[in-house]
């Protein structure tokens, strides 16, 4: 399989070159994924499928656009090319256009990142459903729950990619998740509801079916009696199970595209201390078996870790070849791989029970940010604290401020990272924060 | 990687719609579209013989099945984008494939195939059958293919439509941005369309087809002005072709996109609270999809997860509160012309004079309920298993008018224009973020504000509902639902409408 896609991808560049492009990078891939819903304990979905894709961009001189096509019978390969090329043409010259130095393809880290799992695949649907049925089992474990899903997805996944100044990689991962969500009846109409999720690269990292349904069902239960949290400014403390999110949220205008455009409250502050000396954020294409590793990222760039805050000081943002130029940055990499924000010393509970008032949020609940100005409001949903004491759960409840000065007053990060996903945050603890609520 | 219930909606800042709305053509039977259909789509449009398909089909019944269906679809996506003045971006991408599905009882067997020969089809509707366990259904001969509506043919499809002819549209919309106001510093312009071809043929014999044009004009824009910096952008989407980006429209979009952002240097945050939400015509239609419309659907009623599942026959809303959920407007991006399982588009009435009147159907949650599916069985794509969706979600307009209904605020804000939205089913807890709104003191408006998130209980929100104006209008940005991973085009609508108390995410009370 992998010779094939490599063979594709090398045809395809060739052709390219072949037609007039002065530079071509090509990307082929399969994936291929399974997945079973369980809904109160009977079977509700079985879905079986592989796709395949293969993209192009190209280059004639300063000129580029990029492709891509699921239609990979052999006769298709000329005209979907043809056509690349025909529409760079018609394009003009930009400036900043061209393909990776080919110095950044080299030093691709020797490691073995194990990130296939040979024995994920042969997780048979009859697993799979009974996965379901024992974590749907253990979700309905309460009088109250009205209804219990569950799923187990898995997936095998390859690439080659291949760019005519010297790049040749490819790529294999696979994937196995599953989960469980539950909604329980409340008093009145409301029917609250969470779910758990966990998985990974590899097998031994779906989680077990019982504990998961029973981690659901405790979240739901949780909701229980929500009501609506105050109008007040107190502590945050953001629990490891949604704490990732914020941190994302703060990285999203962390690239050179959005400051080359104006649209970013890093640009010019490369090198200074933006957050409290408490944070220290790094991007680590390199864990093994993580969910977001890599040996090289979408434009061949070998991967290498990349601090991005280090106690408190903006040390690097994400720069790809295009916007580097652009901007006059440096190219890093395009795009995130794995977060690691460096834990603290306390564990969640702790840091609750040191907190004379809070709010400990354990939702999200839509909401947005400004990437110009870092002015943000978001739904949240959690309990009150007081003393030390997790109070009943508050929902309806907004928190407004400026990314910038939250994470300056960022007080205490936990030890606790959510184990789960791409992303290793621990819980964080933000002073002065204005929740609106009644 | 997650199957969270709560589902979101994100835009390109709406507002300020004012396109002109096709009415509705009422009748939803077969139309002849002959010049656009071919009079065999399976060999024009995806190269496979009927012969073929009908084998396929057969192996589709051949453990029994309450419903299946083949769901072909072929979309061709281009974009081009202009940035520093220059077009420094385009993009082409084609996907085709089919969808086959199983349905017995509430259970689903879904595959798909991308590789269109017979050998790949049969595979995988032995995989989709394997969920069933009955004697096999011999599907009748398949029908003539049929179409629907008629409700977005355009003059020139986009696959006609070379990039030659969209490149000048892109700089001239930078240009009349840039001639607006001195202090734009960043022009960022976005260009997508495209063609989708779509094709159903169920266990039942029915043969639907439908094609899709869908465009996209988006300018973002960044102003500086006293050291202090400043973004926003505005868009105009719809099922419509090149001729509809007049000259008129680029200077709505330039001045929509540089209004929102030069109002920015301006506005503050709100006080936080609970206080009175006037939402403003058009855009503010997010109320009703966050707050409403997703509860409708009716496959989180039938599993009895949506707070609404008990409220159907019971009046949720004041008497003058119309909200019909409506696929037949006519080149909007939410328009349908045929379902994804060959049901007519049609227009369904959600509340009727305050009244819950009807959910979102698709044909499995219309069986469990025994009723006619509201065609609102919607996917992403072939990829994808059918959910019930919203199409355009509004509205009708009220008594009052938008003057009296600001007069009548003494404290509170009103919601002009939105990024996103989210609810959760069961909780019935939603939210929008407002991107520009102004604040209301004493019955006057008194000063812009900006970034404020919007949380609410549906029910609550629906039974505050204390005025609606007589300017009901369609939001003509390019708004995307997502649910359960799968993101659909949708349009919403609103009259300008208080809802006496909405908790705003603002600083100090």
């Amino acid at each position: 399989m992998r010779e094939e896609l490599q063979g594709r991808a090398h045809e395809a560049v060739a052709l390219a070159l072949g037609l007039g492009a002065s530079g071509a990078r090509a990307h082929a891939s399969r994936s291929r994924a399974l997945e079973t819903v369980v809904r109160d304990g009977v079977l509700e979905k079985a879905q079986e499928s592989t796709s395949r894709s293969l993209s192009l961009r190209v280059w004639i001189g300063r000129r580029c656009s990029g492709h891509s096509t699921n239609d990979l019978r052999p006769e298709a390969l000329r005209p979907f090319v043809e056509e690349a090329v025909a529409i760079t043409k018609a394009l003009e010259e930009d400036p900043f256009q061209d393909l990776p130095d080919p110095a950044l393809y080299q030093g691709r880290p020797e490691v073995d990142l194990e990130l296939a799992d040979g024995t994920v695949m042969d997780n048979a649907a009859a697993a799979r459903e009974a996965w379901g049925i024992a974590a749907s089992e253990a979700a309905h474990a309460d009088p109250r729950v009205i209804s219990a899903s569950t799923f187990v997805s898995q997936s095998h996944d390859i690439g080659a990619l291949v760019a005519s100044n010297g790049l040749s990689g490819h790529w294999e991962g696979t994937s196995l998740w599953g989960g469980a969500e539950v909604t329980v009846r409340d008093e009145g109409d409301a029917r609250p509801e969470a779910g758990f999720y966990g998985g990974g690269t590899h097998k031994d990292r779906l989680p077990d079916a019982a504990a998961a349904g029973r981690e659901a069902l405790a979240r739901a239960l949780e909701r229980l009696g929500t009501g609506k949290g105050p109008t007040l400014k107190t502590t945050m403390i953001v629990d490891p199970r949604v704490s990732a999110q914020i941190v994302r949220r703060l990285l999203g205008a962390a690239n050179a595209g959005s400051i080359s455009q104006g649209r970013s409250f890093y640009a010019g502050k490369l090198g200074q201390r933006m957050f409290a000396p408490s944070f220290t954020l790094l991007d680590d294409p390199l864990v093994r078996r993580g969910d977001g590793s890599r040996t090289f990222d979408s434009e061949g760039i070998a991967a290498r870790p990349l601090p991005i805050v280090e106690e408190g000081v903006l040390r690097n943002v994400f720069v790809d070849t295009y916007y580097g130029r652009k901007a006059g940055l440096a190219p890093t990499t395009g795009s995130s791989s794995n977060l690691i924000v460096k834990p603290g010393t306390r564990s969640r509970d702790a840091l609750v029970q040191a907190a004379p008032k809070a709010v400990l949020v354990t939702g999200w609940l839509g909401g947005n940010s400004d990437a110009t100005t870092g002015d943000f409001s978001l739904g949240i949903r959690g309990h009150i604290v007081e003393n030390g004491v997790v109070g009943p759960p508050v929902g309806e409840m907004n928190c407004t401020g400026n990314l910038v000065e939250l994470f300056a007053n960022l007080m205490e990060v936990g030890n606790d990272p959510w184990p789960y996903g791409s992303a290793r945050v621990p819980t964080l603890v933000f002073d002065g924060v204005q929740f609106s609520g009644a | 990687m997650t199957l969270e219930r709560r589902d979101v909606l994100r835009g390109a800042l709406g507002g300020a719609a004012w396109a002109t709305l096709g009415g509705n053509l009422g009748a939803c039977g077969p139309t002849t579209l002959a010049s656009a259909i071919p009079s065999d789509p399976f060999k024009a449009w995806f190269g496979i013989d009927r012969a073929v398909v009908d084998r396929v089909l057969a192996a589709l019944g051949s453990h029994g099945a309450d419903a299946g269906d083949l769901y072909f679809q072929h979309t061709r996506t281009r974009s081009v984008s202009l940035e520093d003045g220059i077009v420094h971006a385009a993009s082409t991408h084609v996907d085709a494939g089919v969808g086959l599905r199983v349905v017995v009882g509430e259970q689903t067997g879904y595959a798909f195939t991308e590789d269109l020969s017979e050998v790949a089809m049969i595979a995988a509707a032995k995989t989709a059958a394997s969920i069933a366990r009955g004697q096999a259904i011999v599907p009748p001969v398949s029908a003539t293919p049929t179409a629907y509506g008629g409700y977005y043919a355009i003059d020139v499809p986009w696959s006609q439509v070379g990039i030659d002819l969209k490149l000048p549209l892109l700089r001239t919309l930078d240009a009349k941005v840039r001639a607006l106001d001195p202090s734009v510093t960043k022009v960022s312009v976005s260009w997508v369309d495209s063609e989708e071809k779509v094709l159903v043929a169920t266990l039942g014999g029915a043969m639907v087809v439908d094609e899709r044009p869908m465009s996209r004009l988006a300018a973002t824009v960044t102003m500086v002005r006293n050291g202090v910096t400043q973004s926003n952008r505005g868009d105009f989407a719809g099922r419509r072709s090149l001729s509809w980006y007049t000259d008129a429209i680029l200077d709505e979009l330039a001045a929509k996109a540089v209004d929102r952002t030069a109002i920015l240097f301006d506005a503050r945050r709100p006080p936080a609270g609970e206080m009175p939400v006037v939402l403003a015509a058009g855009a503010s239609g997010i109320l009703l999809h966050e707050a409403i419309g997703h509860g409708m659907e009716a496959d989180f009623n039938r599993k009895n997860i949506s707070i609404y599942a008990d409220m159907l026959g019971k009046k949720v809303a004041p008497d003058f509160v119309t909200i019909v959920d409506d696929a037949t407007r006519e080149h909007e991006r939410g328009a349908l012309n045929v379902d994804d399982e060959g049901t007519p588009g049609q227009r369904t009435v959600l509340v009727e004079n305050g009244v819950l009147a009807s959910y979102l159907h698709d044909a499995i949650s219309a069986k469990h309920y025994g009723i006619a599916s509201t065609g609102s069985g919607r996917r992403e794509s072939f990829r994808h298993i059918v959910l019930p969706r919203m199409r355009c979600t509004t509205m009708e307009n009220g008594p009052h008018t938008r003057e009296e209904i600001i007069a009548s605020v003494d404290r509170g804000i009103i919601a002009e224009t939105f990024t996103n939205g989210q609810v959760q089913i069961g909780a019935g807890d939603f939210t929008f973020y407002i991107k520009n709104g102004w604040m209301i003191e004493g019955g006057k408006v008194t000063y812009p504000i900006k970034d404020v998130n919007i949380i609410g209980n549906g029910p609550e929100a629906l039974r505050n509902v204390m005025m609606a104006a007589d300017d009901s209008k369609l939001d003509s940005g390019g708004w995307t639902c997502g649910k359960d991973g799968q993101s659909v085009p949708v349009s919403q609508g609103l009259p300008t409408v208080l809802v006496s108390k909405l908790t705003v995410g603002g600083v100090d009370a």
